[in-house]
């Protein structure tokens, strides 16, 4: 035996009498050294005053009679100024975007002398689902994100995940999944990203997957469009206002409870083998740097907004073009799947238009209504309404969209049942894209995508075929 | 459409056995080999490691007692026995009796160390339910080639012991041995720890599991007599039958162990009341309790419970000057001394 092997001999027997607890042992005299490194050195006087002033603000937003109701009110205004401020910004980058410079652009083309499939594959294809893109999407972007930023420099944020961990842990889930999950109603993709903050790989995927079942902006207009047409006007004139939001909100609050069980089935059963563990650091308030704030995310949401538009909606435009322009005997292909897939979307209370829609349309939700109202049209034969055969647009006003989906075969039942599968189907393939960059892995990808459209389809074939048996 | 589908079928079955003739070294031949391969190695695996388990406790293995342990015919067994005494991995002792050869003992031993290396590895590294450790260990300690076991145990930091205390055989074969004794043997009124909790069978390892006992877990006894045994563990009395206590083994305190005087936890503190960290409980284990240690939560620590959320729990701590919330069923495994206010 040479003198290493000795020496290795000689070390493990030593390691079994020193026992199992070296390693607390050694970690604790680092701290101690540390410790004592430190107390020499820094002077501890400053911000004694501040802390006083911190622990009364805890004291408040972390309290049983205020802590909810300031959380409630904040996330209710960061709601309702994205809302309200996106409705102005959003118009004029769609009359800048569609209404002018569409129109424009192919004049351009047809004196330049383009065919026409080609200034259709280019302008009315890919040019429209991104000008769609950027007109809906950036201005909630641009409003959400600072705002969201801002609480968070704030040092707010940690504060909600921390009141909200409880209902979260009986859902096997890190607090901070509240604000992932906020962030998804912003957008899917970023609540994805944010996820990162959450330091425990098992919670973190949690937080990733049930992702989309916040309701990101692309979603809402088609949400509060469909509630007013088909469940506003159910009601007399008066409360119509009222019930569509309430209808509205609701889908939002049921995709959170979804959320809440999907979380809790996935940490009991698939992800149960995952590590976990709970810490949430609780930062010191401070004051917010506003301009950054406001020059960081504007720029960082515009340029992704950008991105996302070139990336997948240019190409969804481009197909959504070409099933609406490539006939076979006379039809489009869009219209023979539609015809085809009918009675099959029946089942679900949806119908063939939809489906297609959703299924072309995966790049980009905010394409989904655009899309629906070509394809109608486009079938019914109602060539003096749009902007032109196999063209997405959006009607002028809301009782025109009402015509035109009521003309298609829409009743109340299809209304439903498109506002929960809107809720409930396959992410954006932005979110997708994210989701297997940041978990790196096909398996929690392919997850993430199926689970939600599975639910999607079990619900509206539970609603459609109760609606039917209660009729009959 | 019928005639058609026959005829598809017909033809699908035809091209089938040609290939089998053909082609014998097809793919599903070579599966079919691959998992008889399998099945042979386990059960030899398993074979060793019953003879092994019959030395250790001073037993005799026999053909019955394998045939038992397997849950086989004594034909089977048989056929197994002569295989082992073919790669010379065990010799018959008397008649009928048989003991590991030096061959069969260290690869026995192999088989060990990888079964309770992914032990621990399942402890420290995953958040698997400590009921399925041993369970998944099984299939395990079949799958892991040599090599790959050593890869193991080198990420794992050469761990001494698995989760339920047993040592873990070192790369030459060499099996730590750790002096304990049972806890129905323990003296009234002495100081122990755990050192061992056998997980076979379940259903006493389910009961141990239960009331809360993990090895590292230091423990005083009460009062023992035949029908019952009481004892403290970390500040809470326990009962247990002396049958359930003969799973467990203790042993006297390492000489670098701190016993507290009395056991608080973190969790039990009120708020604005400040203590000093004693230990962290062995049932804290991998990912938790290294952030744990990251944000300094180690012996000798001051903590201040500083408010807790609206729902009570999580509460948040003063440590080392930043805010961190941690919840109660951790905080509970955290042992601390009041310090005042």
């Amino acid at each position: 035996m040479n003198l290493n092997e000795h020496i290795l001999k000689e070390a493990n027997k030593l390691r079994f009498q020193i026992g199992e607890n070296i390693h607390d042992a050694v970690i604790s005299s680092i701290y101690q050294e540390a410790n004592s490194i430190a107390g020499n050195a820094i002077l501890l006087d400053r911000k004694k005053h501040a802390k006083v002033i911190d622990s009364k603000v805890d004291r408040i937003v972390t309290s049983k009679t205020w802590g909810f109701a300031i959380m409630f009110a904040l996330l209710a205004l960061v709601f309702w100024l994205t809302v309200e401020g996106a409705n102005v910004p959003s118009g004029m980058l769609a009359s800048l975007l569609v209404d002018t410079l569409h129109p424009f652009l192919k004049s351009v083309a047809t004196q330049i002398g383009f065919p026409w499939w080609l200034s259709g594959v280019l302008i009315d294809g890919a040019y429209l689902a991104l000008a769609w893109v950027i007109s809906v999407m950036l201005p909630p972007m641009a409003i959400f994100f600072p705002l969201f930023t801002f609480l968070e420099d704030l040092g707010y944020l940690p504060r909600v995940a921390f009141n909200l961990d409880a209902i979260f842990r009986k859902a096997g889930a890190h607090g901070k999944q509240a604000l992932t999950m906020s962030m998804g109603f912003g957008c899917n993709a970023a609540g994805v990203v944010a996820a990162r903050i959450i330091d425990s790989p098992r919670e973190r995927i949690i937080a990733i997957i049930t992702n989309n079942f916040s309701l990101c902006n692309g979603r809402w207009p088609t949400q509060i469009l469909i509630a007013s047409i088909f469940i506003g006007t159910l009601v007399p004139p008066l409360y119509s206002g009222m019930v569509t939001a309430g209808a509205v909100i609701t889908v939002a609050l049921f995709g959170i409870l979804l959320s809440l069980i999907v979380s809790r089935g996935l940490s009991n059963t698939i992800l149960k083998g995952e590590p976990s563990s709970f810490s949430l650091e609780l930062p010191p308030y401070r004051k917010p740097r506003l301009l950054q704030i406001l020059y960081t995310s504007l720029i960082d949401r515009t340029l992704f907004v950008l991105w996302r538009a070139i990336v997948f909606a240019a190409p969804a435009g481009v197909l959504i073009w070409l099933t609406a322009n490539i006939t076979i005997d006379d039809k489009s292909i869009a219209h023979l799947f539609t015809v085809w897939s009918d009675p099959f979307a029946l089942l679900f209370g949806l119908n063939g238009v939809i489906l297609l829609a959703y299924i072309i349309a995966i790049p980009a939700n905010e394409i989904v209504i655009p899309t629906i109202l070509m394809l109608t049209v486009q079938i019914l034969g109602m060539d003096n309404l749009g902007s032109g055969s196999g063209v997405m647009f959006e009607a002028d006003s809301v009782s025109l969209t009402a015509d035109i989906l009521v003309a298609g075969g829409w009743t109340a039942l299809t209304g439903v049942c498109l506002m929960l599968f809107s809720l409930l189907h396959n992410p954006c393939s932005t979110t997708i894209y994210t989701i297997y960059k940041e978990t790196g892995s096909i398996k929690w990808t392919v997850l993430a995508t199926i689970i939600p459209i599975i639910m999607g389809f079990t619900l509206c074939f539970i609603v459609a075929q109760g609606y039917y048996f209660l009729i009959n | 459409m019928i005639s058609e589908l026959l005829y598809i079928g017909v033809l699908l079955i035809t091209a089938g056995a040609v290939s089998w003739i053909y082609f014998p070294n097809s793919f599903l031949k070579r599966y079919l080999l691959k998992n008889r391969d399998t099945s042979y190695r386990i059960r030899t695996e398993d074979a060793l490691k019953h003879f092994f388990d019959c030395e250790e406790r001073h037993l005799t293995g026999t053909l019955d007692s394998l045939a038992g342990f397997l849950n086989i015919s004594r034909d089977k067994a048989a056929m197994v026995i002569s295989r082992l005494q073919e790669n010379k991995l065990i010799e018959a002792e008397r008649d009928g009796i048989y003991r590991l050869s030096q061959q069969g003992r260290s690869y026995a031993l192999r088989v060990i160390r990888t079964h309770r290396l992914w032990e621990r590895y399942l402890a420290d590294e995953t958040g698997t339910d400590q009921m399925t450790w041993h369970y998944l260990a099984e299939k395990k300690e079949h799958q892991l080639s040599s090599d790959e076991t050593d890869e193991l145990a080198a990420k794992l930091g050469n761990p001494m012991f698995d989760p339920h205390g047993d040592p873990i055989p070192m790369k030459d074969g060499e099996i730590p041995q750790r002096k304990g004794f049972t806890l129905a043997e323990l003296p009234v009124l002495e100081t122990a720890q755990i050192i061992h909790i056998e997980d076979e069978p379940e259903i006493i390892y389910s009961q141990i599991v239960a009331v809360g006992l993990y090895p590292g877990i230091h423990i005083r006894m009460i009062s023992s007599d035949k029908d019952r045994i009481r004892f403290e563990a970390n500040g809470e009395e326990i009962v247990l039958s002396p049958q359930i206590a003969g799973n467990i083994t203790v042993s006297a305190l390492a000489f670098n162990e701190v016993i507290p005087e009395e056991y608080i936890s973190l969790a039990s503190l009120q708020v604005g009341e400040t203590c000093r960290v004693i230990s962290i409980a062995k049932a804290m284990r991998g990912q938790q309790r290294r952030r744990l240690m990251d944000l300094g939560i180690v012996p000798g620590s001051v903590i201040e419970v500083k408010f807790s959320s609206s729902s009570h729990d999580p509460r948040a701590y003063s440590i080392r000057g930043a805010l961190i919330a941690l919840r109660k069923e951790h905080t509970s495994l955290i042992y601390v001394e009041k310090t005042g206010v």
